[in-house]
């Protein structure tokens, strides 16, 4: 994956322009949600009720989560593929305090620490050990997965207290789930176009030594970026683990290629620098809502998969035509 | 050139779903279905001959301490583990096997198929299986009894000949019968009902669901399918896809079905978070810790399952009598330590007993 | 270039190999058995068929991540074509090759024709091919094939399994493809430097078009021998597949960034893999703490060999 240098010039027109060039794929991705909701709703209007806009929207949330961290972490220009089984990881820890008889908030609050410790290794071996980032997490995936399975020897936790599970809590009638997925979400849309910090992510991922000569400490950033996914995998852990009255110690198979998927149908370019959170929280949202609308259509789950590998496939096409169209408006 | 390839493949694809012939309803299986009767009694049992395999020159290991595997689908999950713990208790009782546990992460045929290789070469006197496949998983495991290996399946079976014997649970139509039956007593004889399973590739669940749309025909015929959904061996999508069916079908729902230990758990979770205890039914084969919470707050009323510590045991037990030579074909029982005799069926299978049904009354009384 | 190349990372895990062989065998003395081996040799073969093809992918700066759901798709489809289409085996089983090579081209020209990322593309296709192979599926499983088919899987030919006499095949034509043909300098020359190589007037598109489509070609090959060794089809094999490829071709010192990497590289990186995994099992490590080891390797290598030679990334 070489680092394209992509000279970014803008043509300049209108604020209405301006704006669908600049977030074109989360335009995207929002006009296909609209649209699948339009339909699906008119063949049954169901699927517009508040209880089921609530199991669409906070049924995705943890991977939502997750996936702003993994943006993160593409934007820069690197991939992880361990963040499956790091969740699960935490999810064990997370479950094992809570029914230790400990407080209910260090249960929350340890998974967050514990992923940014793990990650803090991640980052330093991509930084400063110069391996690529898809070989360190793919080791890392092998460890987290066998050392889970090894120290819990496959037992679920039950018994978890009532007040640990958050997820099921409501806050002015929204769930709890929902309000962490919209807070980070904005949140760290700001953070990433406001703050230096966030605009020097965008800097690494575009051109890595442009960056350099700029005086971004490369290394250390890498470091901090991969630190601050895995907070956002703790986050995305306490929403996963308190859903539920169980926690099993295994996590859905392929859970870090759907992160992954979110992540850049969200319009996060693999080859780094461009691409918003808010795109990846709507695809999160956007699968979420093909899954349920298959139900409501009735048309057979056996082909979920072929559905979002086609939607992967068109979402990614219709931005290319719209930047190919861009470029030769703007003569090029 | 892309659009010419499409319609080929669209077209191919919807002629072979048109071959296939279909279940009475999603996620079965097309094997022929044997309803049991709707007052219970028990069929005739066939006589059917020995059809298992036989392990190519064993040597002599009557009274002698064996070292087994014991290789599950996966290893991570709570049924499995309880089926360990069973095998373990086991070996402690009888003093003479040494049993480990060792399998794949994934429910994955292929690594299942490797440990199992792994264990051959490394020399173990017996094998106990769970088969993510029952065809795939055949060779490997005639290649175990070819090497004098005694080889004994439980819970998911492989092809006859490809072991000794295997341990039945439950009979496919006694669950299905179990499940109906609380269903209709549950929701009502002309409830409506969904089920949510893991996939439609299982083979467990898939017969399962046959079983249950054959016995309903019959016995409960004014039941109403609607659907089954997939949510793999997933408990977030379990939860979000019984929520969905809520969602969909609101009040017109009477029932969930949840065909594993995982979807079950989910779907009463679905159930009591959308406060709609009481008014649709969930049944399910699950693990009786897991539903406790559930079962406590009346919101489940029956749970369907075997106990799988048992079956581990149980498994246990007869593979250390076919290493004996005390279990030979054409035996009609077979000595299971505190379980009793048990009784062959269907040639070379052991069946642990009729399901169980757990309810408010007795679910304290077990933890696993 | 090729000889430097050649001393800095293989050597290293050639000597990696030659260790762990002599650890593993001294833990066990089923290891060293000529059955164990061969035995080993079947067990790696579709792995290593997909491994082969994808270093070629790796060296031009690609990824592959639809082979697993291809192999899924093809060895469906071998089903459905044999049993529900009534076709001759032969016939179904070329047929099932075409299609995974189909798979791999369209995989190809969406990376070139619509410039699509690698990793986006097959991320894609992993998606819609193992959807594809669900869909046509519904979860039916297609058994029974006639004896000789067999042979492929679980059989022998010349007294070692007949499906490594194909790998070790391929691995010699795919070695000698890359490292002597022109085929093989343009394979490195577009992972180098895409641009440069497009100005120099190779075809870039058509190699990475046939490159593509060669991996859904050892995708559906690995299809074929994994359904005769296992003698039955399901929609979900070969899942997760492409990370065990992947990390051959990596451990293999192939570079993820393009341009680097050799077909030897890539098979010690398999016979590294499968020996711990064998060797481990034998001295009594479980799979979960075997899988945690095969992490830690592969992490340390890259990491050893970085340290060493200092070069390699960007």
């Amino acid at each position: 994956m070489s680092v394209e240098a992509a000279p970014s010039l803008r043509p300049q027109r209108g604020a209405l322009t301006r704006f669908v060039s600049a977030y074109g794929q989360e335009v995207v991705i929002a006009c296909a949600i609209v649209l699948l909701f339009a339909v699906v709703s008119a063949i049954n209007p169901r699927f517009l009720a508040p209880n089921n806009l609530n199991t669409i929207v906070s049924g995705n949330a943890y991977i939502a989560v997750a996936a702003i961290g993994m943006a993160m972490v593409i934007i820069t220009g690197h991939i992880d593929v361990s963040v499956g089984a790091l969740i699960g990881v935490l999810a064990t820890i997370s479950g094992t305090i809570a029914v230790s008889g400990a407080p209910v908030w260090l249960a929350w609050v340890v998974p967050i620490f514990v992923g940014m410790g793990v990650n803090a290794i991640v980052g330093a071996l991509i930084a400063y050990g110069r391996i690529p980032s898809i070989v360190v997490t793919l080791g890392m995936l092998s460890i987290l997965r066998g050392g889970l399975v090894s120290v819990t020897g496959g037992a679920w936790i039950n018994n978890l207290p009532p007040e640990f599970l958050l997820a099921q809590q409501r806050l002015l009638g929204v769930p709890v789930p929902v309000w962490f997925m919209i807070i980070l979400t904005i949140g760290a849309f700001l953070w990433m176009r406001y703050t230096a910090f966030g605009r020097s992510l965008y800097a690494i991922g575009g051109n890595a030594e442009a960056a350099r000569a700029a005086g971004i400490p490369i290394e250390r950033r890498i470091v901090q970026v991969f630190m601050i996914h895995g907070a956002f995998a703790g986050l995305a852990t306490i929403l996963f683990a308190t859903q539920l009255k169980i926690i099993q110690s295994t996590v859905p198979p392929n859970l870090e290629l759907t992160i992954i998927t979110a992540a850049v149908i969200g319009g996060v370019s693999i080859l780094g620098g461009t691409g918003t959170v808010i795109g990846s929280t709507l695809a999160a949202i956007l699968f979420s809502a093909i899954g349920s609308a298959l139900i409501f259509i009735n048309v057979s789950a056996y082909w979920l998969r072929a559905v979002i590998g086609a939607l992967i496939l068109v979402t990614v096409l219709a931005d290319m035509l719209r930047r190919n169209r861009e470029m030769q408006g703007a003569g090029r | 050139m892309l659009r010419t390839t499409l319609a080929v493949v669209t077209a191919l694809t919807l002629s072979t779903s048109l071959v296939q012939a279909q279940s009475a309803w999603t996620g079965g299986d097309e094997l022929p279905t044997s309803a049991l009767a709707c007052d219970g009694t028990a069929a005739t049992p066939v006589a059917k001959a020995y059809d298992g395999g036989v392990p190519t020159n064993p040597p002599d290991r009557k009274g002698k301490e064996i070292t087994v595997v014991d290789v599950p689908k996966l290893i991570g999950i709570g049924y499995f583990d309880a089926t360990s713990k069973g095998i373990a208790d086991a070996a402690k009782e009888m003093g003479n096997m040494k049993a480990t546990t060792d399998g794949p992460t994934e429910a994955n045929i292929d690594d299942q198929i490797t440990v199992i290789d792994n264990y051959i070469t490394q020399g173990v006197d017996g094998i106990l299986f769970a088969a993510n496949d029952p065809v795939a998983i055949s060779p490997v495991l005639k290649k175990a009894l070819g090497a004098g290996i005694n080889v004994v399946g439980y819970d998911a079976n492989s092809e006859p000949d490809a072991r000794q014997w295997f341990v039945n649970q439950a009979e496919f139509n006694g669950i299905a019968k179990a499940m109906i039956d609380s269903l209709a007593a549950e929701a009502g004889e002309d409830a409506p009902f969904a089920i949510v399973t893991s996939t439609f590739t299982t083979p467990n669940q898939a017969r399962w669901i046959a079983e249950m749309a054959a016995y309903a025909a019959a016995c409960h015929p004014n039941l109403k399918w609607l659907e089954t959904v997939e949510a793999q061996e997933d408990n977030i999508l379990s939860f979000n896809q019984a929520n969905t069916l809520i969602n969909k079908y609101g009040d017109e729902l009477k029932g969930i079905l949840g065909m594993t230990s995982v979807a079950t758990p989910a779907s009463a979770d679905a159930v009591t978070q959308a406060g709609k205890c009481g008014q649709i039914a969930v049944v399910g084969l699950a693990t009786p810790n897991a539903m406790k919470p559930y079962v406590d707050a009346g919101c489940v009323k029956s749970v369907v399952l075997w106990n799988p510590v048992d079956l581990g045991y149980a498994a246990a037990y007869v593979l250390r009598a076919a290493a004996d030579g005390t279990l030979q074909p054409g035996a009609t029982s077979v000595e299971a330590g505190k379980l009793g005799p048990l009784q062959v069926i269907n040639g070379s299978e052991i069946l642990l007993g009729a399901p169980f049904i757990f309810t408010k009354d007795n679910i304290g009384d077990f933890d696993f | 270039m090729t000889a430097s190349r050649f001393l800095r990372h293989e050597t290293i895990l050639a000597v990696l190999v030659v260790i762990a062989l002599i650890v593993l065998g001294a833990q066990s003395d089923k290891f060293f058995t000529l059955d164990n081996l061969l035995n080993q040799g079947r067990l790696m073969t579709e792995v290593g068929l997909i491994a082969i093809v994808m270093t070629f992918v790796i060296i031009t700066g690609g990824i592959d991540l639809s082979v697993g759901s291809i192999l899924g798709l093809s060895a469906i489809l071998l089903g459905v074509f044999w049993k529900n289409l009534g076709l001759p085996l032969e016939l179904a089983i070329f047929l099932a090759l075409c299609v995974g090579t189909l798979a791999g081209f369209v995989n190809g020209i969406i990376i070139t024709r619509f410039r699509f990322p690698p990793l986006i593309a097959t991320l894609g296709t992993l998606a819609l091919y193992r959807g594809m192979a669900e869909g046509i599926s519904q979860a039916r499983s297609v058994r029974g094939y006639p004896d000789w088919f067999y042979i492929l899987g679980q059989g022998q030919s010349f007294g070692i399994p007949t499906q490594l006499w194909l790998l070790v095949f391929v691995a010699i034509v795919a070695a000698i493809i890359l490292g002597t043909t022109t085929w093989g300098r343009a394979t490195y020359a577009i992972g180098s430097n895409e641009t440069a190589a497009r100005f120099s007037g190779l075809r870039v598109d058509w190699v990475k078009i046939a490159i593509y489509s060669a991996s859904g070609f050892a995708a559906a090959l690995a299809a074929v021998i994994f359904v005769s060794r296992v003698s039955t089809t399901r929609s979900d094999m070969g899942t997760g597949i492409e990370l065990d490829a992947i990390t051959a071709v990596v451990l293999g010192g192939t570079s993820i960034f393009g341009g680097k990497g050799t077909i030897v590289g890539t098979m010690l990186g398999l016979i590294l893999i499968q020996a711990l995994k064998n060797g481990l099992s034998l001295a009594g490590v479980k799979s979960d703490g075997t899988i945690v080891l095969i992490g830690a390797v592969l992490i340390l290598t890259i990491l050893v060999s970085n340290v060493i030679y200092r070069g390699g990334t960007r």
